[in-house]
């Protein structure tokens, strides 16, 4: 860089850090408080403890005692189990569903195709609560009862097209000569596929299968309006805690959630950077 | 590829788009079309619908009341106005926020530019409601926030349940969806026009408005847009940093549909939301140069 441009640069940086600083401080406050001894007053500081995240995991603590909050722990697992179980089945479907239609949609020309395109992100980019009353309203003019089937249906909606945009990034970044060359060795279709296009393509397809579980997992506006009362997830269960009031174990059920999430995401971009 | 599609083709093509197809059918298309009809329907008296025309969950929030039943009320039409205030403040603050930083990303060398947009990305994958939360942290009266202005012996700033602590919270959760489609910009910009046009005799600010601005353009409409349709949508960050005190479209949709019980005035909101986001991408697709091929 030229020297003209050195204050500009020492400006830039310090805007730089200061931006990591403002993403990363709150999550930072969070996870020190989640530490706090304090029962009375969780926004002063009293001492270092892992009682809250004991208390979590339903051992009894002095701390949770004396605070007796202990009753939601229950829920909490209830809901947590609940998110799992959503999470894995809508991944499953939409990695397969969102996978084919990449595959389609990379290797076939038709005339609706744009068209089918804008379709496809959709679900992706309208505000989550369209989609959310939309399904309500669909779900109980079907007359199904709303629980765990209508939130994994719901979220299959939107996890596909995230999954598909995943895969055909991937897709677009392989060009088609080695199938071409399967075939031009005479392998069938099948085998072509199996063999030359499946592994090739299945870094972007684990990619997706995470993005689809980390957002499932994350979801909580459709699956607030579509949830039964027996089928809480995590991230509704916390938003009816915080509506309540605040509790010190939420700051614990916080940075757990963080890191299952930054665990997640973390082994995602890992395994796209050195798939590169 | 040239020519019709052969049938082997055709079918392997409608196989593989089969399943997405019906999965957008079914839990897309149909219920969207349901609320739009639910939208000019008679609210029932206890939830629910009578199938008989009323136009009037567009009349209540457009001012074109049919009269004798219901009058018209310019608490909706403050609510939708509110909601495009604070979404639109929320585009002008990301935007100002991440966009130096994009330019900082950029110059940074390979190593710890990877490094860097990797942690600029992880909070995007951090629970919203986490993140939310942080922010009860930090702006609650008894909060780090005030704390802090007491150890500098400031007074205390009120700040929860007020549409600045909604506007932060929605800053910080869409943060990345700005960044990305700016640093996407901001990187493909050659340096070499840059330089040009200082050689030639510019100066900095002409360079920054003729040059650099035009060119990272498209990615600043990207993220404008991409931060403007969650924010003007949002419910939960306003129902948790705004409370009652700062109602948004998204919580009078909320509210309709699961205190008030009155669907088909929530569905006509639903749909002028939708409407309003449609019109946007619109602009977006049109505006946007796709060569063919990239996605």
């Amino acid at each position: 860089m030229s020297r003209r441009g050195a204050p500009l640069d020492w400006a830039l940086g310090a805007w730089g850090i200061a931006f990591l600083a403002v993403l990363y401080l709150p999550i930072a406050l969070v996870l020190a408080y989640s530490f706090n001894r304090n029962v009375v007053n969780m926004m002063v500081w009293e001492g270092f403890t892992l009682d809250w995240y004991r208390s979590i995991f339903g051992l009894a603590t002095r701390l949770a005692e004396d605070a007796s909050y202990v009753h939601s722990t229950e829920g909490l697992v209830h809901a947590a189990r609940n998110s799992v179980v959503v999470a894995l089945a809508a991944t499953a479907v939409s990695t397969v569903v969102g996978t084919a239609t990449a595959l389609a949609m990379a290797r076939h020309r038709f005339r609706l195709r744009p068209l089918y395109q804008a379709l496809l992100v959709m679900p992706m980019v309208m505000p989550d609560i369209v989609l959310g009353v939309a399904l309500l309203v669909f779900f109980v003019g079907a007359g199904m009862t709303l629980g765990l089937g209508t939130i994994v249906m719901g979220h299959c909606v939107f996890l596909a097209s995230y999954v598909f945009v995943v895969v055909s990034a991937r897709l677009a970044g392989m060009g088609a000569d080695l199938e071409e060359a399967s075939a031009d060795l005479g392998a069938g279709p099948w085998t072509t596929f199996r063999r030359v296009t499946l592994p090739q393509v299945a870094p972007g397809v684990a990619g997706g299968a995470l993005l689809a579980f980390i957002i499932s997992m994350d979801d909580l506006v459709i699956t607030y309006f579509i949830a039964g009362v027996e089928s809480t997830t995590l991230p509704v269960f916390i938003y009816g805690m915080l509506r309540r009031g605040m509790k010190p174990e939420i700051n614990a059920i916080a940075m757990l959630l963080l890191a299952f999430s930054f665990v997640i995401a973390a082994t995602g971009l890992w395994l796209r950077a050195r798939r590169r | 590829m040239s020519g019709a599609l052969s049938a082997r083709r055709r079918r392997a093509l409608a196989g593989l788009l089969a399943p997405h197809s019906l999965l957008l059918a079914a839990f897309f298309v149909v219920p969207l079309a349901i609320m739009a009809v639910y939208s000019v329907l008679t609210p029932g008296l206890y939830g629910g619908v009578e199938w008989e025309f009323y136009p009037y969950g567009y009349g209540r929030v457009l001012g074109a009341p049919l009269g004798e039943v219901e009058e018209f009320d310019p608490v909706y039409g403050e609510i939708l106005l509110r909601s495009l205030r604070l979404a639109l403040t929320t585009v002008v603050v990301t935007l100002l926020l991440c966009y130096p930083a994009a330019f900082w990303v950029s110059r940074l060398p390979p190593r710890r530019r990877a490094l860097v947009l990797f942690l600029v990305t992880l909070p995007f994958f951090a629970n919203l409601i986490v993140r939310v939360y942080a922010w009860m942290l930090i702006l609650r009266p008894t909060g780090v926030l005030n704390q802090l202005l007491g150890l500098a012996g400031l007074p205390a700033a009120d700040l929860m349940f007020s549409e600045t602590a909604v506007v932060i919270g929605l800053c910080y959760v869409l943060l990345p969806f700005m960044f990305l489609p700016l640093y996407a910009a901001v990187e493909r910009l050659d340096p070499a026009l840059v330089q040009a046009s200082r050689d030639l005799g510019a100066g900095a600010l002409f360079t920054f408005r003729r040059v650099i601005l035009p060119l990272t353009a498209p990615g600043i409409l990207g993220g404008c847009i991409l931060v403007f349709i969650p924010a003007f949508g949002n419910f939960v960050v306003a129902s948790l940093l705004g409370g009652a005190k700062v109602m948004l479209v998204g919580n009078l949709i909320e509210q309709q549909f699961l205190a008030a019980r009155n669907w088909p005035f929530g569905a006509a909101l639903a749909m002028l939301l939708l409407a309003a986001v449609l019109v946007l991408l619109v602009v977006y697709v049109v505006r946007t140069p796709h060569p063919e091929g990239v996605r």
